[in-house]
């Protein structure tokens, strides 16, 4: 008999509350996804060119499944507590049956564990084939091919996946069962809202929010104006205030509800009613709610710092060279390495072939007076003040003593790349700058000053700077990178560097149309670690450049995805909750003549203030947020791209708000299905 | 509540051989198995019987809470059974007042907004009901609580706001289900004398459901209900009669009532 009401039972909550197992479906799939973490593609790959980088990330797991497991614990809390709150009645009538308050606690306990294990039967297949077609996705978007993809299911992750599931479902429970077993029968048995709270005089409230206000505009403000980034100690400060700010403003919220509800008079129907519902929501429950709108402001700010982190640091630039192979490396130089290519046939792999010649001038001058542009910096000066001008005069400032790079090689890459080649008088140099240094706007405004032809003095000579401004790299390695070069022509290059530059062989493989250039490349290198050659490939670069991509837009968008779905549940729950502790105010509205037309309108409009007072503050407060975050994270190059950054944010608020439209739609529905039935059984009596 | 002299021939509320059965053939229970009977506008009538006896069945099949097994329910003339939805809906609130025994006043709103609550529920604009508001409150004595919510008021005072809930929509007939069943003596007879009053002097038509002898007696007829049939009827000789000695009728129906009589004493 006992086995069989557990099992009903446990039946019965899997059917009637799918926004509870839902909750655990999530926290499973949260969980796999990140203890399967190793098993993706992007990682396997990862793993075989940067394999320092990725034990580090990987180290980082269980600290991100500690993490996780602290958060989602909420969320099976706030889960398992409307469940158990809703059998409130039923455990009464157990316990006066004469059910001992031990047998209750065994029952409870089994029913948890048999939901338990159904929700990880369901779970872990469905997060395993969440994470293989996130490993998929991802393969497919770096490029790396999906033909190589094997299945790969870690017992190890399920394992600790449902060992994780069990240990914040067990404490949640314990907590939660035991605060039942405390309560008196009687109280099991009468199903009645929680009252009214003591009020405290209006002024107080106007106060607090005041208060609140005044903390948010001084946390906006230092997010802004840049200043939470200067030390810990301001960062603190900022969130300390915006916090406080936040708890505060909830907390004050109840004087403009009152306020409403006391002098406020509408016809619409039942205005009173949901003024009130609304105002006892708010009041008893402020401090949830503030704790749900930091919870989405987490969530668009890690947003936030995803897409800008795979925006701006994904856009590399503009991809000619394959592999670089340093010439000094070995005695017999360049030559020495085209002919261990040739032995091992590796040559015809490579459809370009060339050397890359970089010098450091040789002089007897003080390194702060070997080159000197003032024509440029006085044009510089004379242009309109902006930042990237004074960026720009600032860089400059110091390139007295920049690296040449000879025109015959420069222009072999120029022409790999399809672009139209340089050619320079004896006396004429061109300015190479790294893209890192420079964008569209700090380059125009040194063609803009080239165009003139300035007069500048290398080494003691006159040198005129012409053509435009050059940004392919010429080598693959991204470790060197040159702020400001000047490629000048090659005898130039040989008597100012004393043939002591040094020499790269670049090379750009043939044929990788075809194939994806990361399996290309991975086949490539196997094949050269058999040679012996030291070797920088374009991959080993960008792979490192991906790994942190993937690494922090991979960590930040899925814990902004776990921000997201627990205050939307919490939400959603203790909405659901009150509602049913409301339940008598209900039926008595069905008594007064409500029809359920009515009643569902109501349900909706007090769902629609319940979601979009948290999150209408949180999507205001991520405008600064976000903002603050992309100050603090970008590189400056991405700082004036102000409009884009906005752009962004209201895309992301844009993306929350379906999401919030999401729950809104399933909670009304849970809510309807609920009030129907308290309009159905009591026709049929 | 207003009824013309023509309305005075006619039933205001008009049940016939109405019955509810439960459950099917073998278990069936009848809670109600044949009751007719009518009530005239102006009337104060009460029902009494002993738990079981199928007088809550009756009235929550009047309120349209319950649908009957078969017969019929039919107020100023039109069919409860035609009722579908937004006229039911409708019914519920504007043709009945329903005084429950409990008061069932919402606790997270004030006096004034739960009397207010049906007219927002009907779509009647609210300043239509303010002057009814004060009038009821004003009768009723509950001016001060008006803005009190029901945890800062007496039970007395809450029935009486729940009356004057029932009483907003100047519904044809009041039903009300043991209304002094949670009142002190003193406070029950407060209201025993404001509803009689109601009754009396603005002609009000109520329907009351009671264990209660004392609050029986303030009714004009008295049908009492046993195994979900009328098994008596007492009228008041008013105004000949007096309120004492009613009670005193009553009182010897009830001991004729089998099971009924333990509950009156």
């Amino acid at each position: 008999m006992f086995s069989k009401l557990v099992s009903r039972n446990s039946r019965r909550s899997r059917k009637e509350n799918g926004l509870f197992f839902g909750s655990l479906l999530i926290s499973i799939i949260a969980f796999y996804i990140i203890l399967s973490l190793p098993n993706q593609d992007v990682m396997f790959f990862l793993t075989t060119m940067e394999s320092q980088a990725v034990d580090k990330l990987l180290s980082l797991i269980p600290a991100l499944f500690g993490a996780a497991l602290f958060i989602l614990f909420f969320l099976i809390y706030y889960a398992s507590k409307f469940q158990l709150e809703r059998r409130r009645h039923e455990f009464g009538v157990y316990l006066m049956m004469g059910m001992r308050r031990g047998r209750l606690f065994a029952m409870l306990l089994a029913e948890d564990l048999a939901g338990s294990a159904g929700a990880l039967l369901i779970g872990l297949p469905a997060a395993f084939l969440l994470s293989e077609l996130i490993s998929l996705v991802t393969a497919r978007l770096v490029g790396l091919g999906i033909i190589g993809h094997t299945m790969s299911f870690s017992p190890q992750a399920a394992g600790l996946t449902a060992a994780g599931f069990l240990l914040i479902k067990f404490a949640a429970f314990l907590i939660l069962s035991s605060a039942i077993s405390r309560q008196e029968i009687g109280a099991l048995l009468v199903e009645r809202p929680d009252g009214t709270k003591k009020q405290l005089p209006a002024p107080v409230y106007a106060l607090a929010m005041l208060a609140g206000i005044f903390c948010l505009a001084a946390a906006y403000r230092m997010a802004i104006s840049g200043r939470a980034w200067e030390n810990i100690g301001v960062m603190g400060l900022t969130l300390l205030l915006g916090m406080l700010g936040t708890f505060s403003l909830f907390y004050g919220l109840r004087f403009p509800v009152s306020l409403v509800a006391a002098h406020g008079r509408s016809d619409r129907r039942l205005h009173a009613f949901n003024v009130r519902q609304i105002q006892e929501t708010v009041v008893r429950r402020s401090g949830t709610l503030a704790v749900c709108s930091l919870l989405m402001l987490s969530a668009l700010c890690c947003f936030g710092a995803g897409v800008a982190i795979a925006r701006f640091y994904g856009s590399s630039q503009p991809h000619v060279l394959d592999y670089t192979f340093p010439g000094d490396e070995r005695a017999s130089g360049i030559a020495g390495i085209r002919e261990t290519l040739h032995e091992h046939g590796l040559d015809a792999s490579f459809s370009d072939l060339f050397e890359m010649k970089i010098g450091h001038i040789q002089t007897d001058r003080d390194y702060e007076t070997v080159f000197q542009m003032e024509p440029v910096m006085t044009a510089l000066q004379a242009l309109p003040s902006s930042e990237n001008r004074d960026v720009l005069l600032n860089n400059l400032s110091y390139a007295t003593c920049p690296y040449l790079i000879s025109l015959e090689s420069y222009n072999a890459l120029l022409r790999a790349a399809g672009e139209p080649l340089l050619s320079l008088q004896e006396d004429e140099a061109a300015v190479y700058m790294d893209s890192e240094w420079t964008n569209d706007s700090k380059s125009g405004m040194l063609n803009e000053i080239l165009q003139t032809r300035p007069r500048t003095v290398l080494d003691g000579h006159d040198c005129y700077l012409t053509g435009t401004v050059q940004t392919i790299n010429p080598v693959t390695d991204r470790s060197i990178t040159l702020s400001f070069a000047l490629i000048v022509p090659d005898d130039v290059f040989e008597r100012r560097t004393g043939d002591r530059g040094s020499v790269y062989l670049d090379g750009v493989l043939s044929g990788t149309e075809d194939t994806s250039l990361m399996s290309a490349i991975a086949e490539m290198n196997k094949k050269l670690n058999a040679t012996g050659l030291t070797y920088e490939s374009y991959l080993q670069n960008i792979g490192r450049h991906l790994f942190y991509m993937v690494a922090a837009s991979y960590i930040t968008i899925y814990l902004a995805i776990i921000f997201l779905i627990i205050a939307n549940t919490i939400i959603g729950v203790q909405f659901l909750m009150s509602q049913q502790k409301s339940n008598s105010r209900y039926r008595t509205l069905i008594r007064l003549g409500a029809d359920s037309r009515t009643l569902r309108g109501s349900a909706k409009r007090q769902i629609n203030w319940y979601f979009g007072i948290p999150s209408a503050l949180a999507a205001f407060s991520s405008l600064f947020g976000v903002r603050a975050l992309f100050s603090g994270l970008l590189p400056s190059s991405a700082a004036e791209n102000r409009s884009e950054m906005m752009m962004i944010s209201a895309a992301m608020i844009f993306v929350m708000c379906v999401i919030e439209y999401l729950y809104i739609l399933a909670v009304k529905r849970s809510s309807d299905r609920y009030l129907l039935s308290l309009m159905v059984p009591r026709r049929e009596e | 509540m207003n009824h013309t002299d023509t309305a005075l021939t006619e039933p205001i509320l008009a049940i016939d051989a109405l019955k509810k059965y439960y459950g099917k053939s073998a278990s069936q229970t009848k809670a109600l198995d044949g009751i007719t009977f009518q009530v005239m506008p102006g009337e104060f009538l009460g029902i009494m019987g002993s738990s079981g006896s199928g007088k809550s069945t009756l009235l929550n099949c009047i309120a349209s809470v319950i649908a009957p097994s078969s017969g019929s329910i039919a107020i100023g003339g039109q069919k409860l059974q035609t009722l579908k939805g937004a006229a039911l809906a409708a019914y519920r609130g504007k043709k009945i007042g329903y005084l429950f025994q409990n008061f069932e006043l919402l606790d997270n709103l004030t006096a004034r907004e739960n009397i207010l609550l049906p007219l927002s529920l009907h779509g009647v604009r609210e300043r239509e009901g303010d002057k009814r508001l004060s009038q009821l409150a004003a009768y009723l004595e509950i001016h001060e609580v008006l803005d009190k919510f029901p945890a800062q008021m007496s039970g007395g005072q809450k029935q009486r706001v729940a009356a004057a809930r029932a009483l907003i929509l100047s519904p044809d007939v009041i039903l009300a289900d043991e209304p002094t069943g949670a009142l002190d003596s003193r406070n029950a007879k407060l209201l025993m004398e404001k509803l009689a009053g109601l009754n009396r002097d603005a002609g009000a038509t109520i329907l009351m459901v009671t264990h209660d002898t004392n609050a029986a007696s303030y009714c004009r007829r008295i049908l009492f209900i046993q195994d979900g049939v009328i098994f008596h009827e007492l009228r008041r000789d008013y105004p000949d009669e007096s309120g004492q000695q009613f009670y005193g009728r009553i009182l010897k129906v009830m001991a004729q009532l089998g099971g009924g009589s333990a509950n009156v004493l």
